[in-house]
């Protein structure tokens, strides 16, 4: 930014960056070749790459991986008070004259040696509980979607910050010369609203903002050539246009001419890079079963999935897959088979794929969305139907791989998985273990912005949650 | 300049006219290397400031260039072309908004400022060159150089429409490469091509090589001449509007095009 009168973010980055030891990164431009260079990080990481399966809508913890047998004997019994405490409700519920224990529908079998109950609604990912870390005590500050989700991604509730991502973009450059280093991944359009905010990247460059991949279409959005405009007429057009940037940078002698120049290349091999990418005509018969059926047909979570650790083959550094519909407020039961029997085989499929082609010791694969849901029914109960309202103070994720630990159950909830018993992990201790894991001492990745030094995971303190490590 | 306030009795006026009007204010960009070298980051303000157009005005830009800006001013806003889907991959199920309808007529072609903004899924051409998203106030757009930002110049519809409308005009002024040529540049850089015309040499000679691929495929010329909703050249021959076009294209990508320099 040579031709700035004053400094910008990226310069005051340049200042922290050279204090705080993850020095290379200064010049890293989103894809242009001088970001290659490995980065130096606070400390040596576990995982080089991110795999997050967003479960948007948030996914009931109590029909899913917070196993509570006591409840079977308080079907539609009153929450007691003392549980529910003062908690605010949402005005979904808050009107209701009762809230009756509704106990999970679904049986719990156990799985593998670590013997971990798992809801039968995902046998497979079950079946790979000794290769998962449980955490049953995430805890939110907010009840409603915008502002959870908003939360979840970007460290906070109002608009305007980074997303986790764009923070590793930032902070950690990018290893790929040919894809972003970010890259969103959205299913079927279902139930809530997303918004393209919680891959944005705040008050950083928009660099480093997440790619939406798209399903249809461009997978990049405007990377196919007009039409009638063939690859090599293209090709005559780019080098021409080098000799002319070179013709301006002689003449005038700014860097970002030459950044410029690179630019072009680069958006030149991604029309190769990204249609490869996104070919899955390569891919074995056995894989491909192994995501199920779904794995070729474009946009569904299956071919999400297999999209996901071709990026991840590739070296792109963090992808976000969402997944829609876990918004259950009435009929969970029948609801939630549907987006369960979506997620469990390719879920299971991308982590086993990873670890078979070597990629799961640094690849780090979270599940899980962005609150829980209530114990107590929203709407009508019967034995066999029943709703749950948004949940802030406790839900359960699971992870794999990037330096996590198998068969680990962290935290634990009352017998209503209504409040925190015991090691409860906010979503800035989550931020600061998944930061961890890459490298990076969460207290010292920091970018100055309005007159404050803004951190993924803000000013309240926050811990890694280490008993999950491996 | 402290002293200059006090004395012309807090003048603000006074004060902004005498900086404007200052030899460091009006410079341009260019710097020899020697300057560079001993000013790198301009803190001695040794040149003037050099910076890509914001999002809107890159638009706006490409519409004068290739002809097409209706200069109307007021009303309602307008949705000029998007990708299909971009609003659905984020849309509530329930949403007024999930499905984008493009405009169709002079409405594709307004000025950016009316543009309709939907604050869950700003235009993707204005955010990817670092339009902020309008949830806060935004005191200063940073300036980003990706080549998400190429793709968009090179190959959305509207851009490249406008490079057609840019061609257009140069095949219907001028028989002759060079002069087609030296129109062209004019028209978008708003300055003369340089002495040496290399410039010049540099656009006719691409002009040669599209004239070539073009004619061993003359439909795609067609399908070029296509993008876009504006209407095709009428008795103007394909092949020349289309290799033009690329052309216009190539012009409209260059650094100097992009820059305020």
């Amino acid at each position: 930014m040579s031709g700035s009168f004053c400094d910008n973010v990226d310069s005051s980055r340049r200042t922290f960056l050279a204090g705080a030891g993850l020095g290379a990164a200064a010049l890293s431009t989103m894809l242009t070749e001088d970001a290659l260079a490995d980065r130096s990080t606070h400390f040596s990481p576990r995982a080089r790459r991110v795999i997050w399966l967003f479960m948007a809508g948030a996914p009931s913890q109590l029909d899913t991986l917070d196993h509570k047998p006591g409840l079977q004997k308080l079907f539609d019994k009153d929450l007691p008070d003392s549980i529910r405490g003062a908690q605010r409700l949402t005005t979904m519920t808050s009107s209701q004259p009762r809230f009756p224990i509704a106990p999970s529908v679904f049986r719990f079998p156990r799985h593998g040696d670590c013997g971990k109950p798992v809801s039968e609604l995902f046998p497979r990912v079950g079946s790979m509980a000794d290769e998962l870390a449980f955490v049953h005590t995430i805890h939110t500050d907010a009840i409603n979607h915008d502002p959870a989700i908003t939360l979840i991604q970007t460290g906070n509730q109002t608009a305007g910050h980074p997303s986790l991502g764009a923070w590793l973009s930032y902070g950690l450059g990018t290893m790929n010369r040919n894809l972003p280093s970010f890259v969103v991944l959205n299913c079927e359009p279902r139930g809530q609203a997303l918004y393209s905010r919680l891959w944005g990247s705040g008050f950083l460059a928009s660099r480093h903002a997440g790619v939406a991949f798209r399903s249809q279409g461009d997978p990049v959005l405007y990377l196919s050539n007009p039409a009638g405009v063939s690859r090599d007429v293209r090709r005559v057009m780019i080098e021409r246009l080098r000799a002319m940037n070179e013709t301006i940078l002689a003449r005038g002698g700014d860097p970002e001419t030459q950044a410029r120049i690179a630019q072009y290349e680069m958006a030149f091999r991604m029309q190769a890079s990204v249609p490869e990418l996104v070919d899955i005509s390569g891919e074995s018969k056995s894989t491909l079963e192994m995501y199920g059926e779904q794995a070729t047909q474009p946009g569904t979570f299956a071919a999400n999935c297999l999209l996901a650790r071709r990026m991840a083959e590739r070296d792109v550094r963090f992808i976000q897959v969402f997944h829609r519909g876990w918004d259950h407020h009435g009929s969970l039961p029948k609801n939630i088979r549907r987006q369960a029997g979506e997620v469990d085989q390719p879920a299971w499929a991308l982590v086993q794929d990873l670890k078979q082609r070597g990629l799961l010791d640094d690849t780090l694969v979270i599940w899980g969305g962005e609150f829980g849901r209530t114990v107590y029914s929203q709407g009508t109960l019967t034995r066999s139907d029943y709703g749950r309202d948004h949940h802030p103070r406790c839900y359960s994720m699971w992870f794999a791989g990037g330096g996590t630990a198998g068969g680990v159950s962290y935290g634990r909830t009352d017998d209503f998985s209504y409040n925190i018993v015991e090691n409860p992990v906010h979503i800035r201790d989550l931020n600061a273990t998944i930061l961890h894991l890459l490298g990076i001492d969460h207290r010292r990745l920091s970018v100055k912005y309005q007159g404050l030094d803004h951190r993924l995971t803000g000013v309240l303190p926050a811990r890694v949650v280490k008993p999950i490590l491996a | 300049m402290a002293v200059e306030f006090v004395e012309s009795d807090w003048d603000v006026r006074h004060m902004l006219k005498l900086m404007v009007n200052s030899a460091a204010y009006r410079q341009d960009s260019r710097a020899t290397a020697a300057k560079r070298a001993a000013d790198p980051d301009n803190r001695l303000l040794s040149r003037g400031p050099r910076y890509r157009l914001d999002a809107e005005v890159l638009r706006d830009q490409a519409l004068v260039v290739g002809g097409l800006l209706q200069r109307r001013i007021g009303g309602p806003g307008v949705r000029p072309y998007q990708p299909k889907g971009v609003w659905k991959d984020v849309a509530f199920a329930g949403s007024n908004t999930r499905e984008y309808q493009a405009d169709s007529g002079t409405a594709l072609y307004r000025r950016t400022l009316y543009t309709f903004w939907k604050r869950t899924s700003p235009p993707p051409s204005m955010a990817v060159f670092d339009a902020p998203t309008r949830e806060q106030c935004t005191v200063r757009r940073e300036r980003t150089n990706t080549p998400l930002q190429a793709l968009v110049l090179m190959n959305d519809p509207q851009y490249v429409e406008a490079a057609r409308g840019l061609a257009q005009q140069a095949v219907k002024r001028a028989d002759v490469d060079a002069e087609r040529a030296r129109w062209m540049f004019r028209r978008a850089l708003a300055r003369a091509a340089s002495d040496v015309d290399v410039d010049v040499e540099q656009l006719v000679a691409a002009a040669g090589v599209f004239r070539k691929q073009f004619t061993g495929d003359p439909k795609a010329a067609d399908k070029l001449l296509g993008v876009g909703a504006s209407p095709k050249p009428d008795g103007l021959d394909a092949i020349e509007c289309a290799s033009w076009t690329m052309v216009a294209n190539l012009l409209m990508n260059r650094d100097d095009f992009l820059n305020v320099e």
